[in-house]
């Protein structure tokens, strides 16, 4: 038997060194078609008019902005900036959001909330209003205001089941797209400070072959890690900033 | 097996049977939160308040096609949002059973009774949507102290919440911002409306316009 085995081994045809090279190049071409296609891009543009900067002992309280019918900061988002915030490098006294809504019953709520520092200042002529404000100790508002959507989709993958077994096979991929802008309002100079706008794009793409391999992108936590880094600067930085976009790939 | 056995047997299995089937096609939501306390001058009335039966075991049904029965419980919720937010609003409130009788002497200026007059809802099925709705509208209806019509006033809220895994929540949370904003419009629309001013006026409030949440701001600011 061995001597047959082996005659059969020499009649298998050497594989060439150029098919070696196709081969190892379709892999290549397959992984970075995978890498490349699943990604982010960034675009956070900053733009500071004042030259406000926190002080030890005040808080900031971020809020999402309601009056859209169709569309609105996510309670995640909000409560992924206050953490972020209030964590890491610089941190800073963050006010937790619900609770300051609570104290401030009934002007926070998506119909009386202030649009704008005018109304903020007519809403301080309240009485007790302006007092329950100084308690909460908060001297910024930060105003979030967009959402996370499914922007583009295509592709599918089948899958199908036997009785040797199951297996998938396609490819799926799906694009979203995180904008959001923050504003901040200086509620003790009754005057907005300037506003962060953060747009990130993520790519998400699933190649199935026998197993479905998920290769997904998370722009909304981009979106709250880089709109969190330009607010520290932001509240903490008093001149020179916000002067031209910051992009990333 | 004897043909009695038999026949409960079968009962308890067609019981078990109908009750999982029941079971499986309802969804029950009870609603329940802490409301705040709202941040507004008190009107200088002594108010009745009027809680029908019907508010306090309010509960909204209705079979939506192609999901399921679902039974939404808004009486304690209802109770925790506008307890404190009548105590707040006026200078005195009391509980009363019934509307005052003419010539009667309550020592109350008016009564107010709220009701429930629409419930709606919405939970997505497809994909693209991701907000839970509900709208609620109020019906406020205030009496004066010999039990007349002052003003049948409509109130509505709405919420939305994020459609996550668990709908029910989604729908509990949208329901109390809708509640939250009906309380809003209430404690800060409810002097503006034109019956309203009047009434204050004829229980001798006319010349206080610092009564209620908006004239008090006005009578700062000047």
């Amino acid at each position: 038997m061995q001597p047959h085995q082996g005659q059969d081994r020499r009649q298998l045809p050497k594989p060439k060194r150029s098919d070696m090279k196709i081969t190892h190049f379709a892999a290549i071409a397959l992984v970075a078609g995978i890498v490349t296609g699943c990604g982010v891009t960034s675009r956070v543009e900053p733009y500071k008019q004042g030259s406000a900067v926190i002080q030890q002992g005040e808080h900031v309280v971020v809020l999402a902005r309601k009056q859209h019918a169709n569309h609105e900061a996510e309670a995640d988002f909000v409560q992924c900036i206050s953490t972020a915030l209030s964590k890491g490098d610089k941190p800073i006294e963050v006010h937790a959001s619900k609770e300051f809504e609570d104290k401030m019953y009934p002007w926070f709520e998506p119909s009386t909330a202030p649009l704008t520092t005018d109304d903020l200042s007519h809403l301080f002529e309240r009485p007790g209003v302006l007092d329950q404000v100084r308690g909460t100790g908060v001297r910024y508002v930060v105003w979030l205001d967009g959402s996370t959507d499914r922007v583009a989709s295509g592709g599918g993958i089948s899958c199908a089941a036997g009785i040797g077994g199951a297996g998938c096979m396609g490819l799926a991929w799906w694009e979203d797209d995180s904008r959001y802008d923050a504003t901040v309002w200086d509620i003790r100079e009754l005057q907005s400070e300037g506003t962060i706008h953060a747009d990130v794009k993520g790519r998400s793409v699933m190649p199935a072959i026998i197993i479905p391999l998920p290769f997904i992108s998370h722009p909304q936590a981009h979106a709250c890690r880089d709109l969190t880094k330009q607010l520290k600067q932001f509240l903490t930085t008093p001149e020179g900033y916000g002067g031209r976009p910051v992009d990333a790939g | 097996m004897p043909l009695l056995f038999r026949d409960c047997f079968a009962k308890r299995w067609l019981a078990l049977a109908t009750a999982a089937l029941l079971g499986g096609c309802s969804t029950q939501v009870i609603v329940e939160a802490k409301f705040p306390t709202p941040l507004v001058e008190p009107l200088p009335v002594s108010v009745g308040i009027l809680i029908p039966e019907e508010l306090y075991n309010y509960i909204y049904t209705e079979d939506v096609p192609e999901q399921s029965l679902w039974t939404i419980a808004l009486g304690d919720a209802n109770v925790s949002m506008l307890q404190p937010l009548f105590k707040r609003m006026f200078r005195d409130t009391r509980s009363v059973d019934a509307l005052p009788a003419a010539g009667a002497t309550t020592g109350i200026d008016g009564v107010l009774k709220p009701t429930i007059s629409k419930f709606e809802f919405d939970v997505p099925v497809g994909q693209r949507d991701k907000f839970v709705e509900v709208w609620i509208q109020y019906q406020l209806s205030l009496y004066d102290a010999d039990g007349r019509s002052v003003i049948d006033w409509a109130v509505s809220g709405y919420g939305k919440s994020e459609l996550m895994r668990n709908r029910q929540d989604a729908v509990q949370k949208a329901a109390i911002v809708a509640m939250r904003e009906a309380g809003a419009t209430i404690s800060t629309k409810f002097a503006d409306q034109p019956q309203v001013k009047s009434w204050l006026g004829e229980k001798g409030h006319a010349a206080t316009p610092g009564a209620g949440p908006q004239a008090a701001a006005k009578t700062e600011a000047q």
